[in-house]
């Protein structure tokens, strides 16, 4: 055969090996605490996570912060680890503990070696119990924050996106809020307040431990009981009330008809662009229909949007649209970066995409194209014991049953052209969202204004207050 | 810990392509990961940029597949996919459910054997766009952005491969033809010019027949140009400096430093360094600059292996507002050249080993990380080998080949500073109207 007779027969797949997700134990302490635990074999490393279901969003307006700035502050040295004797003890045993929070959990984690499990198990325990927020440790994760937030309006990515989370939210809601705190709730953030908000996240009810690697001989229930059987004041008494999934943050829409908000950033070479307004909720119903549906406008590779404005129209490196699914509603977005004189084009081309796939129904073949994706990468998203170990703290952390994961597969499989439509005219809502961009308003102002997208704000900031270094520099 | 290893086969095709298989079947999963060995450094004056284009004209299509369907065709078989372009070389990989394989290697067959089958004038336009684009995105419009294109200025002289951003100018991405196009097609992109690894959930005999069947027919080219001494002094000889003005709120220091190449064992020992040096808040820096002065918003230090005459160490350091940025720069030049100065400490080494050891398990975990290392050792190195025998070298490096290393490369007169500086206001119009407004 000839190389053109060979290359013109396109291969057909193999038979499929069976794959499924691994097989996991759920246990409850005595003290509230769950522990999970899913033995991956012959991984060589261990991972831990310690989920707690009380995350940013939790935490009043005018504390905004206090929470990722108590997980920062977690690392800042322990009772019995002063300092950073702490990361030192667990660099030792080739481990690196991180303490993160997001808008519904705070969570600690660990990666080591199966052999070294309970000795960072041990560390991990104590960093989580036993925090001392020195005055002077705080005082410059603050300014650390502070100097952040100069950083994100000098750059126009970060710049968006906390204008279009406060653009589309009411302040009744925290996530309009930036999640690590604002110029005017960052100096209220006292060592007290990040201990308050410690004792609040010490509680084994909202809790989990999920353990995931190789597992063989180890009794994981016990060895986490042992080090972390007994957090929390009055755990045991607690234990017998039901553990009620905290309430789910507020998140109303500030929005109630198309609006623009165009932040001037003169001389930008492209403009940033958040499309959206406030979305889903991780438990929803129709989950897996709109996972589909996202796929096809804003997800795969070949997406509409994609197809639309990078390979036909050339207008950005990269579009993409989705739904940032927490405990309450997060944002539902059109996410790009355009060269300057695109913006109203690709403002044009994203909005048709958007009436697009609420009013003609997706082909037969673009179903096909989201549901072999979603379903064939399952296997390749769980190859490692943390990308397993993750999925599950989602489970704990959305209360979502045990099949969730084992049942994806063929929820994705059952999702229809109509339940597509569905759910792109339920969820996306081109007749009250926000449109807010960074880049230079003065080269595309009068063509956004002739657009008519909707009512059309342009917004000039004072570059932060980096003023010191200003003046220095004259 | 055990310590890795992963199992290989090493063949080379009669038209030169060489096929690195490795079995693994704890998941159902397979990675392809084909090298070229052609990245910005074969690139000439005038057509910068042109090996990162290319690799985007990889995806418009070939003889037998259409514009965009590259993509569609992988992540319909449930897998994931892309390519990068680097100084040294260009890769295109994919990751797929292991019953999918064949697909991804006739995949990329297709392309090496009959890209300029699909190629058009619309296609390239477009590509173009998008990849200025990518350069506006990821560089151009974000703060501190030229930091790395301004380091390669400084190390490298004008005529050296590596003086030169992988993403191109402008002008040269404008000027880029067909013609150009097709000639660096013929030229580099053949079998003899190519490591392809295969590893995972994969019969290794199917594989090589599959292989055989798909690319065994390609021609090599036997023609390919050498490329040119790029040899350098092992140091700068003199300090370089720039300060830069930009957007910024706050100065940053970058630092520069030529460095000794992938795989010269006193690379192994200057990774180790940068362990001890930036990695995490354990570190050197971090703990003087950020925790203990507080003078330092955030640092790094890390190593870029390359093999063409230096690597490049490079650091970083953000200045908090009203600290003088001098102060920092004396403090962190001061913590390297400790380094040169005095050992570390047994136990700096031992924390340093523990973490490395734990990175190197963590990233050999997964079969794509495997097929690129064997890829790249392969075709930076000969030594696809290597990938076993890499944890052990940075496990043997010593307090005393730390001080060696650092003394050697840390030193003044090896050393680039770019200062970042809060523009001033008469720096730019642009400035002017934002202040005025």
């Amino acid at each position: 055969m000839t190389l053109e007779q060979i290359l013109s027969s396109r291969p057909s797949p193999g038979k499929p090996r069976t794959y499924d997700f691994p097989h996991f134990e759920r246990t409850v302490l005595p003290s509230g605490l769950q522990v999970i635990a899913v033995d991956v074999p012959n991984r060589p490393l261990v991972s831990a996570n310690l989920i707690v279901r009380h995350g940013a969003a939790e935490e009043p307006p005018d504390l905004a912060g206090a929470t990722i700035l108590t997980a920062r502050a977690m690392s800042e040295g322990t009772q019995r680890f002063p300092g950073v004797e702490l990361i030192e003890a667990a660099e030792r045993l080739g481990a690196t503990l991180h303490v993160d929070a997001s808008w519904d959990v705070v969570t600690v984690s660990v990666e080591v070696a199966a052999s070294r499990l309970g000795a960072a198990l041990e560390l991990l325990a104590e960093q989580f119990e036993h925090p001392t927020f020195p005055d002077s440790d705080v005082a410059r994760l603050r300014e650390e924050r502070l100097n952040d937030l100069l950083q994100v309006k000098a750059d126009p990515r970060r710049r968006v996106d906390q204008a279009f989370n406060r653009t589309i939210y009411t302040a009744a809601s925290p996530y309009g809020r930036p999640a690590g705190g604002d110029e005017e709730s960052v100096p209220r953030l006292t060592p007290d307040v990040l201990r308050g908000i410690h004792r609040s996240v010490l509680d084994p009810r909202q809790a989990a431990v999920v353990i995931g690697g190789d597992l063989a001989g180890l009794r994981v229930p016990e060895i986490v009981e042992a080090v972390l059987g007994s957090f929390g004041e009055d755990a045991g008494a607690k234990a017998a009330l039901p553990a009620a999934l905290p309430k789910a943050p507020r998140s109303d829409s500030a929005v109630d008809h198309p609006i623009v908000r165009f932040y001037h950033r003169p001389g930008s070479v492209q403009t940033e662009l958040r499309i959206g307004h406030v979305g889903l909720a991780r438990r929803v119903p129709d989950f897996h229909s709109v996972q589909v549906m996202a796929a096809i406008l804003g997800g795969l590779f070949n997406s509409r949007l994609q197809m639309n404005l990078r390979e036909e129209k050339g207008y950005t490196y990269g579009i993409g649209a989705g739904f940032d699914m927490r405990r309450g509603a997060g944002p539902f977005s059109v996410r790009t970066a355009v060269q300057t004189a695109a913006t109203v084009p690709a403002i044009s081309e994203s909005l048709a995409e958007l009436r697009r796939i609420r009013e003609t129904a997706v082909t037969a073949a673009e179903l096909a194209a989201a549901r072999d994706y979603l379903v064939g990468v399952f296997p390749l998203r769980f190859e490692t014991p943390g990308a397993v170990v993750g999925a599950l703290g989602g489970l704990f952390v959305h209360d979502l049953p045990d099949d969730e994961l084992t049942r994806y597969r063929s929820e994705i499989e059952a999702v229809t052209i109509e339940s597509i439509q569905k759910a792109a005219q339920d969820h996306i809502h081109p007749d009250r969202l926000a449109i807010v961009a960074v880049g230079d308003a003065d080269a595309v102002a009068a063509e956004l204004t002739a657009a008519g997208f909707g009512d059309l704000e342009i917004i000039t900031e004072e570059l932060p207050a980096g003023a010191e270094e200003v003046e220095e520099a004259e | 810990m055990t310590a890795p290893s992963v199992r290989f086969t090493d063949e080379r095709l009669a038209n030169g392509l060489r096929l690195i298989v490795s079995e693994d079947h704890l998941a159902p999963v397979a990675a392809v990961n084909i090298w070229y060995n052609v990245g910005s450094k074969h690139e000439v004056p005038g057509k910068t940029g042109f090996a990162h284009l290319f690799e985007h004209v990889m995806f418009q299509g070939s003889g037998h597949v259409a514009k965009a369907e590259h993509m569609a065709l992988v992540q319909s078989a449930g897998g994931t996919m892309n390519g990068t372009t680097w100084l040294d070389r260009t890769n295109y990989f994919e990751t797929v459910p292991s019953h999918q394989l064949e697909l991804a290697l006739w995949l990329e067959a297709d392309r090496m054997a009959t890209l300029m089958d699909a190629l058009n004038q619309e296609n390239l336009d477009n590509q173009r766009d998008v990849v200025k684009n990518e350069k506006r995105s990821s560089y151009d419009n974000r703060p501190y952005g030229d930091w790395f294109h301004k380091l390669q200025e400084h190390l490298f002289p004008p005529e050296h491969p590596y003086h030169h951003p992988t993403i191109g100018s402008m002008e040269d991405l404008d000027a880029a033809s067909l013609e150009d196009v097709a000639a660096f097609f013929r030229t580099y992109y053949t079998p003899n010019n190519a490591v392809l690894a295969v590893v995972g959930d994969v019969d290794p005999a199917q594989v090589r027949a599959w292989v055989d069947r798909y690319f065994g027919e390609i021609p090599a080219n036997l023609a390919i140009p050498p490329l040119g001494d790029m040899s350098l002094p092992t140091v700068l000889g003199a300090e370089s400096r720039e300060v830069v003005e930009d957007r910024v709120p706050l100065p940053r220091h970058f630092f520069g430093f030529r460095a000794p190449v992938l795989g010269d064992p006193r690379y192994d020992a200057l990774e180790v360094a940068a362990q001890i040096l930036a990695g995490g808040k354990g570190s050197r820096l971090y703990r003087r600059l950020v925790r203990d002065e507080q003078i330092a918003q955030d640092v790094a230090f890390f190593a870029l292996g390359l093999i063409g005459g230096a690597s490049i160490a490079a650091g970083q350091a953000t200045v908090r507002p009203g600290v003088d940025p001098a102060l920092v720069e004396r403090v962190f030049e001061e913590e390297l050249e400790r380094l040169g100065r005095e050992p570390v400490t047994d136990d700096e080494l031992v924390r340093a080993r523990a973490l490395i050891e734990t990175f190197e398990l963590e990233a050999l975990q997964r079969v794509d990380e495997r097929a690129d290392r064997l890829s790249m050792y392969a075709t930076l190195l000969d030594d696809p080998e290597m990938i076993n025998r890499q944890l052990g070298r940075y496990l043997a490096v010593t307090a005393a080949d730390i001080q060696r290393v650092a003394a050697e490369v840390l030193r003044p007169d090896n050393r680039v500073v770019l200062t970042y500086m809060p523009a001033t206001e008469s720096a730019s119009g642009a400035k002017n109207e934002e202040t005025a407004a």
